[in-house]
């Protein structure tokens, strides 16, 4: 809401500073977002007085001026518009000055003749249309004044942000309202003189019909006749300008000047358009096609309400006046409607079309009933003040529900107890009083009747906000609460805890967390060639590449390494922990949501200096994560089994933990990761922390005795067919019932080259829990397990 | 056989050169060299003393006696030799060794500003006594609106551009939910805070589809506003600055009664709205002030959606944007860098 400072002082007399005000009304709710002033580009411009015109000596469609521009020596100007004459005042931009469009005035020579400004039309200084003539001022101004003062042009208007509660201070009669009682300053209704014409009453002459008394509780019109459609007046247009209201024309433009004044939309028909004697306000038949004045073709349904005349709608209630019926140069006799419409409605309507006017929004939130009848004569009086033409005598009404005063009992020690103030009975009263409630006592208790412009006042509670807000949430007292809960009590959640433990764990192992969107685009899953179903999809998304929630975490990764590889970073070590969602329709809302951990490996092992070799990371790099994963949050050793077939992993290997799938790992197949740009392999896996968290809730160190004993290492070299796992040598080695093997580690593998085998080196640890172990006795069990390998795998030794 | 004579001599003699072989040392290398040389299982002394069962058994423990002094000579000349290389490597250095070299730095990890400033605001609530809840993302238009008061219709919905993903769920808009979600489980005493991610149809310089809230509320009997001016100012000087000002500016969410917006003293400018070079503060636009969170008094009618009687309870309820927090605290100037994930951003939060 633009609020203008003139016409805030037309309704109170606030005489403090701009910036004191706006202070005042950001700390009761009303934040001023902005001190705007609206023609501070036409600062410079002076009245000059035209004191000769002569015929340019060199041109024939161009005067010379000689112009008294109050600096003291009359200058010369060169001006070519048609209407310049002698005697006239004039806006004048002087040398130096910076017109609104941009163009600096300099002296100059035109033909020969020296010109020392510009005289200027309204267009040129951005106050209308006009550009054909230059604009005439008053006789009466003196020459050399600021052009400002000479039209009373706004200095300062606020951009208040209006919360949505507060309906009544969408106008500048309910933004004084609340500027006096802050300021304890008198409030000044406009005076009501409205001059009728007592030769035709209204109602003889429209009817007015209210088929959905829900949707419209109040309908009123006035009929104005003999009007001539001309710009307003100037002091009107620049007002309505000073608030970013474009002028069209004297009839719409006082329509807006009240909307904005008393928060009351109006709307005016063309009379000769309307056929029969009947206003009608009923809904929609579905289907309806309606033309807006905006002559946009639209299509309704029977929640919208219309305004109809005999045979036609004419206006869609509320929002938007219809094309047919709307005033144009030839009106003559206006139907001028103030009515009071449903929120609900209006809203409906207003954001199935997205058709959001200045009048939608005040309807939305509530539009004062009761001063509803008092904008209409108003309105009318400032038609027949600026002469548009007679008033019929009358208002043809239609009120099937009329608005009932909402009353609040009080109580001053709840007040006190919420706000922890300690405020007594009489100061509430003077607060709620000066808000324009009405207070009295009942059986001790504290009534109020609430004004018909609050209607976000229904509660007590409502009441304590207001109290709170004036005397200045602000200025209340403060101290830190004691927070009670039961140690008893289970904590509720430790999914934070976990998820925070896991970025921590990353961190330490020199991963960076990223954040993606929760959502992707379709045709990115549909790359990654992951099922569809189960899809959970955005009704409506912003765009194809946010349309559908992240069933893998991957996509979200893929266009971060897509960003950095753009951006030059061709090293990442990146981990991502957050949601996936698939539909489940068991769940409440209507998902699965899994906290999963991606983790991508891309580019060069080490940071690549010295003494680092410049070796990629690979999949053990990858593998070796997951297993510190696992080992750091329970205990466990995973198990890693092959798959043939994956969507997107190529190898795809499978982790497994207690024998239950925790996710996959592997590198993203090469052709889907070339469309993210990337020219090396992507290592990449994601696994599924809940179930992480749950297998290592269950899981509790438990001590065991530490070895008193020394150990005997023994190294063996076998060579394997390339194609054998290591894992089945190593289960063969576990499972031998050897009891004083008591680790088994992998120190070589060696692939020699053209050759179809691979030799590994392992390292067997001996240890007696009980004595020192003889070296004949390691011997015998190392070769036993020799001999075992010999027999179960098709192994041999080096 | 060996003679005694023989014996003590080569004893004798392998000290003269154990003392030769040290003195050549130059590096704790060489010493262990020397020690498994002559020390060692199989080095010169073990075999001296592998001789010994060849003497006549009555010079046996003599011989013995000389070899263990020997031995213990030797370890003894190894010590001083060792203190002393240690202390010459330590003072000259071995020539080719480069402290200035780079080390063996195992990489920097980091995690995202996002994650670092929920940590920061979670670890303050933790320390006043609340808990940490989360709760799905996708969420009914009960718990995200109605439950919230905010009925199909209330104007107050155009406040936050909705996901749809039905008629019937939401991308969740805010945190709040998680007020109603943990209410319904529990009675009061009640004092938690709820992170997560959140989303709105909003794609420009300052808004994001996608960003993160903190939702915190505190229900129990007699809490009054006093208590969340104190808990909000405690935390706003907590993670921004001791010094910092805080002030409660009236404001409006249907959730809350009364409601009101927190601002803080601008940590750009100090509060006063220009920057030390003159030049007007674009973090406050020269207001001085910057809003960091909404907050209020738990409302009526919240309290009987979950079955709680408001005359007995009151409670209070704040939200605030992580983002802009971090860009506060951090000085980032571009809320799209927060989820393009450049790595030299990320690199700037190990």
């Amino acid at each position: 809401m633009l609020l203008s400072l003139s016409w805030l002082r037309e309704f109170t007399p606030y005489k403090g500073s701009i910036d004191e005000l706006a202070h005042r009304l950001t700390m009761v709710g009303l934040e001023v977002e902005e001190i705007v002033r609206p023609f501070a580009h036409l600062a410079p411009m002076v009245v000059g007085r035209v004191v000769e015109k002569k015929q340019h000596p060199g041109a024939d469609k161009l005067s010379l001026c000689r112009v008294d521009a109050g600096t003291g020596e009359n200058l010369s100007i060169v001006c070519g518009a048609p209407n310049v004459n002698t005697g006239q005042n004039v806006a004048v931009a002087l040398e130096g000055t910076e017109l609104p469009g941009g163009q600096v005035i300099k002296k100059t020579r035109i033909r020969g003749e020296t010109s020392q400004g510009m005289i200027c039309s309204e267009a040129e200084l951005e106050l209308g249309q006009d550009s054909s003539q230059i604009m005439v001022l008053d006789d009466a101004l003196v020459p050399g004044t600021g052009l400002c003062t000479a039209l009373d042009l706004e200095e300062f208007v606020l951009d208040i942000g209006v919360t949505p509660n507060r309906p009544d201070c969408l106008s500048v009669m309910g933004l004084a309202r609340e500027v006096a009682a802050l300021f304890d300053l008198p409030l000044h209704k406009p005076d009501l003189n409205l001059q009728e014409d007592r030769t035709r009453r209204c109602q003889d002459e429209v009817q007015i019909v209210i088929d959905d008394p829900a949707g419209c509780p109040l309908y009123q019109a006035r009929i104005i006749s003999g009007c001539s459609i001309k710009p307003s007046p100037g002091w009107m247009r620049y007002r309505l300008m000073s608030v970013g209201v474009r002028p069209i024309n004297n009839i719409v433009d006082i329509t807006n000047y009240i909307m904005l004044e008393q928060g009351q939309p109006l709307h005016a028909f063309d009379r000769d358009l309307l056929q029969g004697d009947t206003i009608r306000v009923d809904r929609s038949r579905p289907g309806l096609m309606f033309t807006t004045l905006d002559e946009q073709e639209r299509e309704l349904n029977d929640r919208d309400l219309l305004i109809w005349d005999r045979e036609k709608p004419v206006a869609l209630a509320g929002v938007m006046g219809g094309a047919n019926t709307e005033i144009n140069d030839h009106s003559t006799e206006v139907v001028l409607e103030c009515a009071v419409f449903n929120p609900l409605n209006i809203r409906q309507t207003a954001r199935r079309l997205g058709l959001h006017s200045e009048s939608s929004f005040r309807f939305e939130r509530g539009v004062d009933q009761v001063n509803s009848p008092f904008a209409l004569d108003r309105a009318a009086q400032l038609m027949s003040e600026l002469g548009l033409g007679r008033v019929f005598q009358g208002v043809s009404r239609e009120d099937p529900r009329p608005c009932k005063p909402v009353r609040i009992s009080f109580r001053r020690e709840r007040a006190n107890s919420l706000l922890a103030l300690d405020v007594d009975q009489e100061y509430c009263g003077r607060v709620l009083t000066s808000l324009g409630c009405e207070v009295g006592e009942e059986g001790g208790a504290m009534q109020v009747t609430v004004p018909s412009y609050r209607p976000d006042i229904t509660r007590e509670v409502d009441l304590i906000e207001e109290i709170g807000r004036i005397y200045g949430l602000d200025k209340t007292p403060e101290h830190l609460p004691k927070v009670q809960k039961s140690l008893h009590e289970k904590t509720l959640d430790n999914e934070y805890r976990f998820l925070e433990d896991i970025k921590q764990w990353a961190r330490g192992l020199g991963l960076q967390e990223v954040i993606n969107y929760s959502f992707v685009g379709m045709a990115e899953l549909d790359l990654l060639e992951v099922p569809l179903e189960g899809r959970v999809k955005v009704f409506n998304p912003l765009s194809e590449e946010q349309d559908v929630m992240r069933t893998h975490l991957l996509p979200g990764l893929l266009n971060t390494l897509k960003h950095n590889l753009g951006q030059g970073n061709t090293r990442l070590k990146l981990f991502e922990a957050a949601r996936s969602f698939e539909q489940d329709s068991s769940s409440e809302t209507g998902g699965r949501e899994n906290n999963r951990l991606a983790l991508l490996l891309y580019g060069r092992r080490y940071r690549g200096h010295w003494p680092h070799p410049e070796d990629d990371a690979d999949f053990y790099d990858l593998k070796g994560l997951v297993e510190n994963l696992l080992g750091s949050f329970g205990g466990f050793e995973g198990r890693f089994v092959l798959h043939k077939k994956h969507p997107y992993l190529d190898p795809a290997v499978e982790c497994l933990c207690l024998e239950k799938s925790l996710g996959m790992l592997g590198r993203v197949a090469p052709d889907k990761a070339r469309s993210y740009k990337a020219r090396k392999d992507i290592w990449y896996c994601d696994l599924d922390l809940d179930l992480l968290q749950s297998l290592g809730s269950l899981s509790r160190p438990q001590f065991q005795q530490l070895p008193r004993f020394p150990v005997v290492k023994r190294d063996m070299t076998i060579v394997s067919p390339l194609e054998l796992g290591y894992e089945q040598l190593h289960q063969v080695l576990q499972d031998a019932g050897v009891d004083i093997l008591e680790d088994i580690s992998l120190v070589d593998v060696y692939l020699p080259p053209e050759k179809q085998e691979k030799k590994l080196t392992l390292r067997l640890t001996y240890r007696h829990q009980e004595r020192t172990l003889k070296d004949s006795e390691v011997d015998k069990e190392q070769q036993k397990l020799a001999d075992l390998l010999l027999k179960k795998l098709p192994v041999g030794f080096a | 056989m060996s003679s005694v004579q023989e014996i003590n001599t080569s004893l004798k003699s392998l000290i003269q050169e154990f003392k030769h072989v040290l003195d050549q040392a130059s590096s704790l290398h060489d010493l262990e060299e020397a020690r498994v040389a002559f020390l060692g299982r199989k080095g010169r002394l073990a075999r001296i003393m592998s001789r010994l069962p060849e003497l006549a058994p009555e010079e046996r423990p003599q011989a013995g006696k000389t070899a263990n002094e020997v031995k213990t000579d030797l370890g003894r000349l190894l010590e001083i030799r060792k203190e002393e290389l240690e202390k010459q490597l330590a003072s000259h250095g071995d020539k080719a060794f480069d402290p200035t070299l780079p080390g063996r730095t195992p990489d920097f990890g980091s995690v995202h500003p996002v994650t670092r400033v929920i940590r920061d605001i979670s670890n303050i609530f933790v320390g006043l006594g609340f808990e940490i809840v989360t709760g799905p993302e996708v969420e009914t238009d009960f718990y995200n609106f109605e439950a919230l008061n905010l009925p199909p219709g209330h104007p107050a919905r155009d406040m936050q551009d909705t996901l749809y993903i039905s008629e019937t769920l939401v991308l969740r808009t805010h945190t709040s939910p998680l007020q109603i979600r943990t209410m319904e489980k529990r009675r009061p005493p009640l004092a938690a805070i709820a992170p997560g991610k959140v989303y709105r149809r909003d794609s420009d310089l300052t808004h994001t589809p996608m960003f993160h809230q903190i939702e915190g509320f505190l229900v129990d009997t007699h809490v009054s506003m006093a208590d969340l001016r104190g808990t909000l100012t405690a935390f706003a000087q907590r993670i921004f600055d001791s010094e910092v000002k805080v002030r409660f500016r009236p404001s409006f969410f249907p959730f809350t009664e009364p409601s009101a917006e927190v601002d803080i003293s601008c940590v750009m400018c100090q509060g006063r709205g220009r920057n030390v070079d003159g030049t007007t503060c674009r973090v406050c636009k020269e207001t001085g002030w910057v809003e960091v969170l909404g907050c209020g008094m738990i409302d009526p009618e919240v309290f009987l959606q979950v079955g709680y009687d408001p005359e007995e309870y009151t409670g209070f309820a704040f939200g605030l944007g992580v983002e802009r927090v971090a860009m506060l605290k951090y000085g980032i100037n571009d809320l799209r860098m927060f989820f393009e994930n450049d790595i030299k951003f990320l690199n700037q939060f190990a």
